[in-house]
């Protein structure tokens, strides 16, 4: 049907691919698009963090006489980024142990990078690892905001703590520590704020997409619908249309027998479909007896007799049982002899007339025979009901 | 006149009884209705009740029809044509098994009833199209088992009111359809309840050749 058509109906962009099965998944959706923001801001994060360990750190470390444990300490921090590495290029979320594991080994770096560091380097230039401990934190926990928050402000305070119990600073020295303090964190908490809102973006555009999506499967449907009711229209006004425009161009003559005859026709058809979808005990025979009025009402003179139980016929089988009999009781001239009969297998249309025109045979799941007999035609439509 | 046949004809309505009386007197040959009334008591006394054939609407003035007195009648050896408004199978079958020898509903004709009643005469069954029609489409369990040809018959008489049209449709002969419609009524005789009429039936069915006493 059609509305699978367009559920299957996928967006996949090559970065952002959250547009499959957007009607019913909007939960889904968002969690997709969350982890694609994830993804992008932490290749990003990625590649900051590691230029900045390769100048900065490394710089650093050569250009400054450093304890052998901060080399250590740099090699932990460029082991825990090229490990992130491995899941952050794939764009896949890090596990929890590599995030735990990766925090703690930070943290301890951290610790021993800044332990080693003579008090007086302390969030200087041989201070290496203060700014790089804040974006291996940000790649680590990205989306672990608490707790982000949580390794940010301990980072903070034990840097601080520290430089604070190797002496009592000067009023210079704490604008140079708030500074630097102030200026790293801001940008690494600048980052974070921008991955939130790229995220309530995001969410925003799954919804709209949704939204659209939905707004084109409701028109899609809707057009379908129309169609449908248009052909099945269409299909079951049968003669009607032409027959209406040739009247009104004036190519038939509505004194000719024939165009007679097939405004009959029409009008019967017409009148049948009318009657299809009433709520009425026995279908059928209320379909029949429609056919038999507007015969009667043109003057020919039927009889109807209906026996057997009514058993149920499906509106289709209906359609093709009582289409026989239209064309029959429409091409009857004086006289007609309309009968339905429900046997214990079997439903049986037919029409005797005094016609001149024969209904053509049909096989399928309701037979239609028709012939003529010396001056009766018969019509019989037959439907098996086992 | 005494070779006339009679009938005594019991409906609730005079038009009905007047018409019919046109409808029978005016037939080759005529049938001379002797009696009349809006009760059954009209086919009991006087004329009435030596009349050759009983035709009886079922619905008497009250809304409930009047089988009992089909049953009595049909008991007393009366041979009874119902002639009814109602063109229900239950009902139509039901007259049958009574004993009615033929069940015709008010939408035919006269036709159908002056021959229903010259058959009722003679003590012999008359199948009009729509008691064909309900013997047709009978689903009862305890409905005889009637022949191929036996259930085309009844179809196509059912369909096309016309005897000669079902016998150009299936190859037969006209006298071969009425014996078939006859059988069937036979047929019908032998699972139903006992009645004069009944015995009669299936005896002049026997003596016509129409069925063998190893049918029974």
């Amino acid at each position: 049907m059609i509305d699978q058509e367009v559920g299957a109906r996928s967006w996949t962009g090559p970065s952002l691919s959250w547009g499959r099965n957007e009607r019913d998944h909007g939960g889904d959706d968002s969690r997709e698009a969350e982890r694609h923001v994830f993804a992008g801001v932490r290749l990003i994060l990625l590649g900051v963090t590691s230029v900045l360990q390769a100048s900065l750190g490394f710089g650093a470390l050569l250009t400054y006489p450093h304890h052998p444990a901060a080399r250590v300490a740099f090699a932990v921090l460029v082991s825990v980024t090229l490990l992130c590495a491995f899941w952050v290029v794939r764009r896949e979320p890090l596990p929890r142990a590599v995030v735990v594991a990766g925090v703690v080994a930070v943290m301890a770096a951290s610790a021993v990078a800044t332990a080693v560091l003579p008090s007086y380097e302390l969030f200087g230039p041989a201070h290496w690892s203060w700014g790089q401990i804040g974006w291996s934190l940000l790649l680590l926990l990205l989306d672990r905001v608490p707790a982000l928050l949580a390794a940010q402000a301990a980072h903070i305070v034990l840097g601080v703590g520290q430089w604070l119990l190797a002496g009592t600073p000067d009023r210079a020295e704490i604008g140079n520590v708030g500074v630097v303090v102030l200026s790293v964190t801001s940008l690494q908490l600048g980052a974070l704020v921008m991955t939130r809102f790229m995220l309530r973006n995001a969410a925003q555009a799954v919804e709209v997409a949704a939204e659209r999506e939905r707004a084109a499967t409701r028109a899609a449907l809707a057009e379908q619908w129309e169609q449908d009711l248009r052909a099945g229209f269409a299909g079951q006004l049968g003669s009607t249309l032409p027959l209406l425009a040739d009247l009104a161009d004036g190519v038939l003559d509505p004194r000719d027998d024939d165009t007679r005859q097939r405004c009959a026709l029409a009008a019967t058809q017409l009148r049948r479909l009318f009657v299809e979808n009433d709520d009425v005990p026995d279908p059928l025979v209320h379909e029949v007896t429609a056919c038999v009025h507007v015969a009667e009402r043109r003057g020919v003179a039927v009889s109807l007799a209906v026996s057997g139980a009514p058993v149920p016929v499906p509106t289709d089988v209906r359609r093709e049982l009582t289409g026989p009999l239209v064309e029959a009781l429409a091409a009857a001239r004086e006289r007609a002899r309309v009968s339905l009969l429900r046997t214990e297998g079997e439903v049986r249309v037919a029409v005797v007339s005094d016609a001149e025109v024969e209904v053509g045979t049909a096989r399928g799941r309701v037979e239609v025979e028709g012939g003529t007999y010396g001056r009766h035609t018969r019509m019989e439509a037959r439907w098996r009901t086992s | 006149m005494a070779d006339e046949l009679s009938a005594v004809v019991v409906d609730d309505h005079p038009a009905v009884r007047a018409g019919v009386a046109y409808w029978l007197s005016s037939g080759t040959p005529p049938i001379r209705v002797v009696a009349g009334g809006d009760d059954v008591r009209s086919a009991w006394l006087g004329e009435g009740a030596n009349a050759d054939v009983v035709i009886l609407d079922l619905h008497l003035g009250g809304p409930t029809p009047v089988l009992g007195d089909l049953r009595r009648l049909v008991e007393a050896g009366r041979r009874v044509v119902v002639y009814s408004m109602r063109a229900d199978d239950d009902i139509a079958l039901q007259c049958l098994e009574l004993g009615a020898l033929c069940y015709l509903t008010k939408a035919e004709g006269a036709e159908h009833l002056v021959q229903a009643t010259r058959a009722a005469a003679e003590g012999r069954p008359y199948t009009p199209p729509s008691l064909a029609g309900a013997l047709a489409g009978d689903r009862s369990d305890h409905r005889p088992a009637l022949s191929a040809r036996e259930v085309e018959v009844l179809v196509e008489w059912f369909q096309s009111e016309s005897k000669d049209f079902v016998a150009q449709r299936l190859g037969i002969s006209l006298s071969t359809v009425n014996s078939h419609l006859e059988r069937i009524r036979v047929k019908y005789a032998l699972i139903g309840r006992e009645a004069p009429t009944k015995a009669a039936l299936v005896a002049r069915a026997i003596q016509d050749g129409l069925i063998g006493v190893d049918d029974l």
